[in-house]
């Protein structure tokens, strides 16, 4: 069997329960384009960005595509294979590199180009960062970074001012004042907290902080970001995280579970199967998370107003940054209607669209000039959060870019969940995922 | 008027099987056109620590399931061919879980061993002992799956042995009865022979069904921890769709369905002897 036949009729038996309902016709010049998504938290701002995309393309009908993370990329990966893909579609930086090596993404250059398209109204790396072999495949949806998360009420039944937590610092011998912060906020049934002779470890009421991360970017991340390590060599380049100062970050996450003490134990959170950290401080059972831009949302319909605000990174030994990433909206190489498509990338990239995400708080617009719209919407929550700001200014390190983040991220969640739970050293996890990522 | 069904045969299984064992040669990520490797996957897998890992985990997973699951079924049909009062209504009780969703029920069930909030650990607690954290432990994870499933499919299986009971004639027990047989005796003799053509039809159904365990595993553990609880067939899922391996998993699915068939020819082959009898 040839090849292409094979690949055909592989196409054909991995989509076809995918493609069936998706074939539609176009009439007297009507076209409907499908727009896939992952956070169902951001539907009601992209349904107002549509609303306001009719009105100048009164022909062009946009449906929306939900499927949550875990089953976005497996139903993007078929859809492609099987050549049903949506039309325009949320991309991440994890997947850009492998996407646009296969020439499933539409290039894009020539028509920014055309257009006359101000570039320059995003952060340049932010643009950039969609860029493969000289061509552009996306334009800038949003940005995100890493904050801490907290709630006021926590703190105030423990005597910690919020003042204090914009200037924490830890570091990996002691712990520093970050540790003692969170070992004040773990209190356990009898109300001891962490640093008293009484306290009970086996009978935790409420930690300090929340940890779970499926991929690294909300947990030890932030360690490794503000203890130096990069995660990478260079984007595109081969896992460093075999470094000692990644090690070290790794080893003082581990110690936040199991020699402080002060994060909800690995056995409730450990992805991909265990409570979100999120959720763990909606529960009562933590008062801190370090957590991207895209949850407060969650935060906001979780908690009660004035319960919980955001704070600076603590600082490690190297800074206090975090991972920054971002989205694009983009377009499948084999859409039928690559001219309508472009038409809404282009306007979900504009001004006029991310203003519409920016006022209600959705996400961190990727229009530079439409930050102070989302952190005014905040303030008027009664949230201050420049928390994400400081964090992106800072020693930050962009989200890992490489062929093979699949193999580095299973790998990653496969060693550290162990490391985690005390049941893994944290040098010999990390030359075990070095080994395994770097050997694609 | 046997055409539709063999056009469905054709389409949805036999295309399928006969794509899967020629991608198994092949090195295909999805996006890319396939690139042959000849047998490179098949020389690859006995180096695979994960993928043997799962080979071994899934007659692990047989091993509690099936034994356990078949003498409970047996004992529960034994039970409700009884005498007893509203054993149609047990009969229907049994039957439940299988009725139910899969996934609903695993996330159910992982809010039951939670090791923080869960009902069994709150239980546990109440008693004085100290749970474990069932999910996340290496050691509890599988057995905790197996249960589950056991707990699911326990019922369904007792219909197949409740049919079974019923097909063999009354008169047999009234002339060991007159004989003087005991009821233990009447069981090995009579009942356990008797059972045979049930027990091959459950035994080579719920066994090619236990290889192929996904939702369970899925919802409550995802394979995890460290691999513990990834059986072959959930590592199928991981390699395709989670490392875009479709080449690779495609020869691990070829692997799961020679096990399989070599597993029921083995049963088939064990069962044939003496396994009609004739009343009439």
């Amino acid at each position: 069997m040839n090849k292409t036949r094979l690949a055909a009729l592989a196409a054909v038996v991995v989509a076809a329960p995918l493609g069936l309902a998706a074939c539609g016709g176009d009439d007297d010049g009507a076209v409907t384009l499908r727009y896939a998504f992952w956070d169902d938290n951001q539907r009601p701002a992209l349904e107002a960005m549509i609303e306001a995309f009719n009105e100048e393309h009164p022909d062009t009908t946009v449906e929306l595509e939900q499927n949550p993370w875990d089953d976005y990329w497996p139903g993007l990966d078929t859809q492609f294979a099987g050549e049903s893909a949506p039309d325009v579609f949320w991309n991440h930086v994890s997947r850009f590199p492998t996407y646009a090596d296969s020439g499933v993404l539409l290039p894009i250059t020539d028509r920014i180009e055309e257009d006359g398209l101000d570039t320059s109204i995003y952060p340049e790396d932010l643009y950039n960062s969609w860029q493969f072999e000289e061509e552009q495949y996306g334009l800038p949806k949003d940005w995100d970074s890493i904050a801490l998360v907290y709630r006021t009420d926590m703190l105030e039944a423990a005597g910690i001012d919020p003042a204090t937590v914009d200037d924490l610092e830890w570091n990996p011998a002691d712990g520093g004042t970050f540790v003692e912060f969170l070992q004040k906020l773990t209190i356990d049934a009898n109300g001891n907290n962490a640093l008293s002779p009484d306290f009970d470890p086996e009978n935790v009421e409420q930690y300090g902080l929340a940890q779970a991360s499926a991929t690294g970017q909300t947990d030890w991340w932030n360690f490794a970001v503000q203890n130096g390590c990069e995660l990478q060599s260079e984007p595109w380049g081969e896992y460093t995280i075999d470094a000692p100062e990644c090690v070290e970050a790794l080893q003082f996450t581990a110690d936040l579970y199991n020699e402080w003490g002060v994060s909800v134990p690995a056995e409730v959170t450990n992805q991909p199967n265990g409570g979100e950290a999120a959720e763990q401080m909606v529960a009562g059972n933590a008062a801190t998370v370090m957590d991207g831009s895209w949850m407060l949302g969650f935060y906001r319909d979780g908690l009660e107003p004035g319960t919980w605000a955001v704070a600076d990174n603590p600082a490690g030994p190297a800074g206090s940054g975090s991972v920054i990433n971002g989205l694009s909206n983009a377009i499948y190489a084999g859409t039928d209607h690559p001219d309508e498509a472009w038409e809404l990338v282009k306007f979900l990239g504009s001004e006029d669209a991310q203003r519409i995400a920016a006022e209600t708080g959705s996400v961190w617009p990727g229009v530079s000039s439409l930050n102070d719209a989302f952190a005014e919407y905040w303030s008027g929550q009664g949230v201050d959060v420049s928390g994400f700001q400081t964090a992106a200014e800072g020693t930050t390190v962009g989200y890992p870019l490489s062929m093979s983040d699949a193999a580095f991220g299973t790998a990653a969640l496969d060693e550290f969940n162990q490391v985690w739970l005390g049941q893994q050293d944290a040098r010999a996890a990390a030359e075990a995922v070095v080994e395994i990522a770097n050997a694609q | 008027m046997l055409a539709p069904s063999i056009i469905g045969f054709a389409l949805f299984l036999i295309t399928p099987i006969v794509v899967v064992v020629a991608l198994s040669f092949y090195e295909w990520n999805f996006l890319s056109a396939p690139e042959f490797v000849g047998l490179d996957n098949y020389r690859e897998l006995a180096g695979d620590e994960r993928a043997m890992q799962s080979i071994g985990n899934t007659f692990y997973y047989v091993l509690l399931n099936i034994p356990i699951q078949t003498v409970l079924a047996l004992l529960l049909a034994l039970g409700v061919n009884s005498k007893i009062k509203a054993r149609n209504a047990f009969r229907v009780i049994y039957v439940l879980p299988w009725m139910a969703m899969p996934v609903a029920l695993g996330v159910i069930w992982r809010w039951v061993f939670d090791p923080m909030n869960g009902a069994l650990n709150r239980f546990l607690e109440a008693l004085g002992v100290d749970g474990v954290a069932w999910l996340t432990d290496s050691t509890w994870a599988m057995p905790v799956i197996a249960s589950v499933n056991v707990w699911q499919y326990t019922g369904y299986t007792m219909l197949f042995f409740l049919a079974g009971l019923q097909a063999i004639p009354a008169q047999l027990y009234e002339a060991a009865n007159v004989d003087g047989a005991s009821k233990p005796y009447q069981f090995f003799q009579i009942t356990l022979p008797l059972l045979r053509p049930a027990m091959l039809f459950v035994l080579i159904t719920s066994v090619i069904g236990s290889f192929q365990v996904f939702d369970t595993i899925h919802v409550m553990t995802a394979g995890g921890p460290d691999g513990a609880t990834s059986t072959l067939n959930y590592q199928i899922y991981l390699e395709s769709f989670t490392q875009r391996s479709a080449g690779y998993a495609s020869m691990l699915a070829v692997i799961l369905f020679a096990i399989i068939a070599l597993i029921t020819l083995a049963q088939v082959v064990f069962f044939r002897k003496r396994t009609v009898y004739d009343f009439s």
